[in-house]
């Protein structure tokens, strides 16, 4: 099941973006899109959402408005260029407050907020990052600024988009059990990529950024399936 | 359905913060040039409504066509222009006069101008791209 949502939002280009994460992400459903706090209200006079994607200064009135004068209470997730509106925010229990623009990934942590409250979304879908231990600490990295992990004997090295490598002590073996099968594949006994990376594929090679990673004969058919072949 | 293609294909401006684009759109360069074309749509309603503010003597819609043009910069990766309208904004909440501002803003809206150039220049640049890539 999906979160039905608005987004109140003047700034079209700011909109769009978010449309497009919330399309991107599979766990919302945009119900509409107004650019002032008058034309939402109306909307939301005879429609109920779960949650509803709110900017704070529009023409007219502001966004702390529409909430004052909602009749139910939906999640609510503050999308603003100022950070000086958190104690409001406070106040009226929004879940979450995002700085635009800002990444998918931020975007994805915000609905992580609401997700735990609603048991009738699904609890399968996998978490956006992971940890990993490197150089004595915790590093967090994204799904999304993962390329590939690479095999080194029993360590494995992560590259990532900036083109950092971080090298742990792991298998792909254990790997492939924690990490995000929305992202992750296993294409190889040494590799597990991003699939989202993937550049293009030719023969028994994927190239990501540049990197040629080997795909096994075995992996080949499961590389087919999840790649969107059309 | 996302559009990859090589890193590095495409060459920004080098105003543009590349990285900062790529983590907000990846190698989707066809979205990229939407995201230019919708800047470029609203750019003039957002500017016009800066100079009104301005020439009124109205500090606080001045503070708040700054604010709003603000996050515009950063769909882009003008990242340094969406700071300088930050300290504009600070600046408009420290005096009682837009007389007083005037330097600041004469700065400011010559970047704003030259930025619009260079988003429209970008945007060209990647309607060419993506229809070599198509």
């Amino acid at each position: 099941m999906t979160l039905s949502c608005i987004i109140v939002e003047d700034l079209q280009v700011a909109a769009n973006y978010l449309k497009n994460c919330c399309e991107k992400s599979g766990q919302v459903e945009v119900r509409g899109h107004f650019s002032n706090v008058t034309d939402a209200l109306s909307f939301l006079n005879s429609n109920t959402v779960d949650l509803i994607f709110l900017d704070v200064e529009m023409p007219g009135a502001n966004g702390f408005e529409l909430l004052d004068q909602i009749a139910f209470s939906p999640k609510v997730i503050l999308t603003t260029a100022k950070s000086e509106y958190a104690y409001n925010a406070f106040q009226y229990n929004v879940s979450d407050y995002l700085m635009k623009p800002f990444t998918y990934q931020r975007f994805m942590e915000a609905l992580q907020k609401i997700q735990p409250s609603r048991e009738t979304i699904s609890t399968n879908s996998a978490s956006d990052h992971i940890y990993i231990k490197t150089d004595g600490k915790l590093i967090r990295l994204n799904n999304d600024s993962i390329l590939y992990i690479e095999s080194m004997g029993d360590y494995v090295k992560f590259v990532t988009v900036d083109n950092k490598k971080y090298i742990t002590h792991n298998t792909i073996k254990n790997l492939e059990e924690k990490v995000s099968k929305e992202h992750f594949l296993k294409v190889h006994r040494s590799y597990i990529v991003n699939l989202h990376k993937i550049d293009d594929m030719r023969e028994n090679l994927l190239f990501i950024k540049g990197n040629e990673i080997p795909v096994s004969k075995a992996n080949k058919a499961d590389v087919f399936r999840r790649l969107n072949i059309v | 359905m996302k559009d990859l293609k090589t890193a590095n294909a495409f060459v920004f401006n080098e105003e543009i913060d590349t990285n900062y684009l790529n983590s907000l759109y990846g190698d989707d360069y066809i979205y990229l040039q939407e995201v230019f074309g919708t800047v470029l749509q609203d750019y003039q309603s957002l500017t016009d409504n800066i100079e009104y503010s301005y020439s009124s003597g109205n500090l606080t819609a001045l503070r708040s066509a700054v604010h709003k043009i603000k996050p515009v910069f950063g769909y882009v990766g003008l990242t340094a222009v969406q700071l300088q309208c930050q300290q504009f904004e600070q600046i408009c909440g420290t005096v009682n006069s837009p007389d007083k501002l005037a330097g600041d803003f004469e700065t400011l809206k010559n970047k704003i101008f030259q930025s619009r150039q260079v988003i429209e220049e970008e945007k060209k640049k990647l309607e060419i791209f993506n229809s070599n890539c198509s």
